[in-house]
């Protein structure tokens, strides 16, 4: 193939894929956000906030609509972590020194179910722990992010 | 300087006199001292040594004063056996330890959370298991004791505070800070159940500042003291702080400025507390509070508002049940001292560095309240 060849397929390619991003833009972004689809947005995000939180408290109503066992010790999240502190969601990825492996929040969240709680392990891509995750997120927002650092 | 820390040094300049101290000064010292761990068993126990933290008061002790020792064991936080056995592991292992001090504790004060959710089963287990100590023992309540039957059982059980104890030289006062909760739980329904659970989250917003002293107890705080010498020790328990750490969580009471205000005259005060389960040491005008370590779990430092004289304890590790808990020792000798030796179960007590403490290391945390209890 020669280089012009080459050149020439390369741009087509670029040409198709702007094209499809437009499209999906366009149908992403038909008109500027209303006042109330930020608000739905927002509802969508802070219902997840809710749930985690209930679930970072031990609710035990939550944990079973959500069919997961946090904990079999009495001892929920938030007595080790209140207001989610110490939780340091914005330095993951990291090394995790308990794990002894390259971990996400996802991945520390579920050993800390499964270690001092005594609890079932959660899908990691779940609801539940979905909504641990926003909670967790939401109570430590404003931090800046500094992944990696132990 | 913060809106805290301000106040902070507004009320020790209002409460201590120019150029006066404390009538001892407080000194943090290292020592090397063999953990008698019982786990670790008598061989291996003297392999090491290591920084217990000790506070090393000089009290200018009564005459008649006698060296003696007491044991502080407080926020065992007990759940019905078959919820939870390791608390009661911690607790068993913590009085057999207050058991075999040698010489022998004269008392034992415990600090309230005896129990997690004020159930009369967990109150019962908690005197079951105190029942193998065979030393005096002395009680004030926790919030986690109260609020299921408004301190019903924990009266009839353990006895009403406040109370005071002359030992040996020393005024000793056994407070309530827990009882004045403003009612959130009539106007809403709530079962008695429901309110001791929100009661029983340290981050729960509905309790508020339920902390307090009280006017009614801070006028028998007057009483009390009012036939004691001035230079004379006295030693106050109270299960939360007598000073403003960290309101959210309660790691204060509300009226603590009023409570300082009758205690000013004394030049020899020691306030003794729990609730915060952590290693913690203030002075706020002549009044030196030192933090006492839970059995159950330990807390993180408040995101604000750790007094600068607190020589934070070392991370605990969360895979390691026994980490970051224990009880206290504490000494009054005839040579004018106070030792409080915090007996950790582990074997490094306070953090070298700030990335281990958990409060040097936490700049870049910002928190924010819970938000699905605001019912």
């Amino acid at each position: 193939m020669t280089t012009r060849k080459r050149l020439s397929l390369t741009a087509g390619g670029c040409v198709l894929l702007a094209g499809a991003v437009a499209t999906n833009q366009g149908l992403a972004h038909k008109a500027e956000h209303t006042p109330e689809q930020l608000q739905a947005f927002h509802g969508v995000f802070m219902d997840q906030v809710k749930t985690g939180d209930l679930l970072f408290h031990g609710d035990a109503a939550t944990e079973k609509r959500l069919g997961v066992k946090l904990s079999a010790t009495g001892m929920a999240c938030a007595m080790c972590h209140p207001y989610a502190s110490d939780t340091h969601p914005y330095e993951f990825p990291k090394f995790q020194e308990q794990m002894n492996e390259f971990a996400t929040l996802r991945d520390m969240i579920n050993w800390c179910i499964e270690k001092p709680n005594e609890g079932e392990k959660i899908d990691p891509n779940g609801e539940a722990m979905k909504a641990l995750e926003a909670y967790i997120y939401w109570s430590n927002r404003n931090a800046r992010l500094d992944p990696g650092r132990h | 300087m913060s809106t805290l820390e301000r106040l902070r040094l507004e009320m020790d300049r209002t409460l201590r006199p120019q150029g006066e101290r404390p009538s001892y000064s407080t000194r943090m010292t290292r020592r090397i001292f063999l953990h008698r761990s019982l786990a670790l068993g008598a061989a291996s126990a003297a392999t090491y040594g290591f920084f217990p933290l000790l506070n090393v008061l000089d009290v200018a002790f009564a005459a008649d004063g006698q060296a003696f020792k007491f044991a502080w064991l407080s926020d065992t936080h007990l759940y019905p056996k078959d919820v939870n056995t390791r608390f009661v592991d911690k607790t068993v292992r913590a009085v057999q330890e207050v058991q075999a001090m040698n010489p022998p504790a004269d008392f034992l004060i415990f600090g309230g959370d005896l129990a997690q959710l004020g159930d009369p089963v967990e109150l019962r287990l908690g005197a079951e298991l105190l029942k193998e100590l065979k030393i005096k023992k002395v009680f004030i309540p926790g919030e986690h004791d109260w609020y299921l039957d408004m301190g019903k059982t924990w009266n009839e059980m353990f006895g009403q505070s406040p109370w005071k104890l002359d030992h040996k030289g020393v005024r000793f006062l056994g407070l309530d800070t827990v009882s004045h909760a403003e009612d959130f739980w009539t106007g809403r329904k709530m079962s008695p159940k429901e309110r001791m659970g929100h009661m029983a989250t340290l981050d729960g917003t509905l309790g508020g500042a339920w902390a307090a002293v009280g006017p009614e107890q801070i006028k028998w705080l007057n009483d009390a003291l009012a036939d004691w010498p001035k230079d004379k020790p006295v030693v106050v328990f109270s299960h939360n702080p007598l000073y403003e750490y960290y309101p959210p969580w309660n790691f204060w009471v509300r009226d603590w400025q009023a409570v300082h205000e009758v205690l000013k005259p004394f030049s020899n005060v020691t306030n003794i507390h729990g609730h915060t389960h952590q290693v913690l040491y203030n002075e706020i005008g002549k009044v030196r509070s030192i933090g006492m370590l839970a059995t159950s779990w330990p807390w993180p430092y408040a995101p604000e508002g750790v007094p600068i004289l607190t020589r934070p304890m070392v991370r605990a590790d969360p895979g390691d049940h026994f980490d970051g808990v224990g009880w206290s020792a504490l000494a009054l000798t005839a040579q004018a001292r106070v030792d409080n030796e915090y007996r950790m179960w582990r074997k490094d007590v306070f953090a070298t560095a700030a990335v281990d403490s958990g409060t040097g290391d936490n700049g870049n945390q910002i928190l924010s309240p819970r938000i699905a209890d605001r019912i």
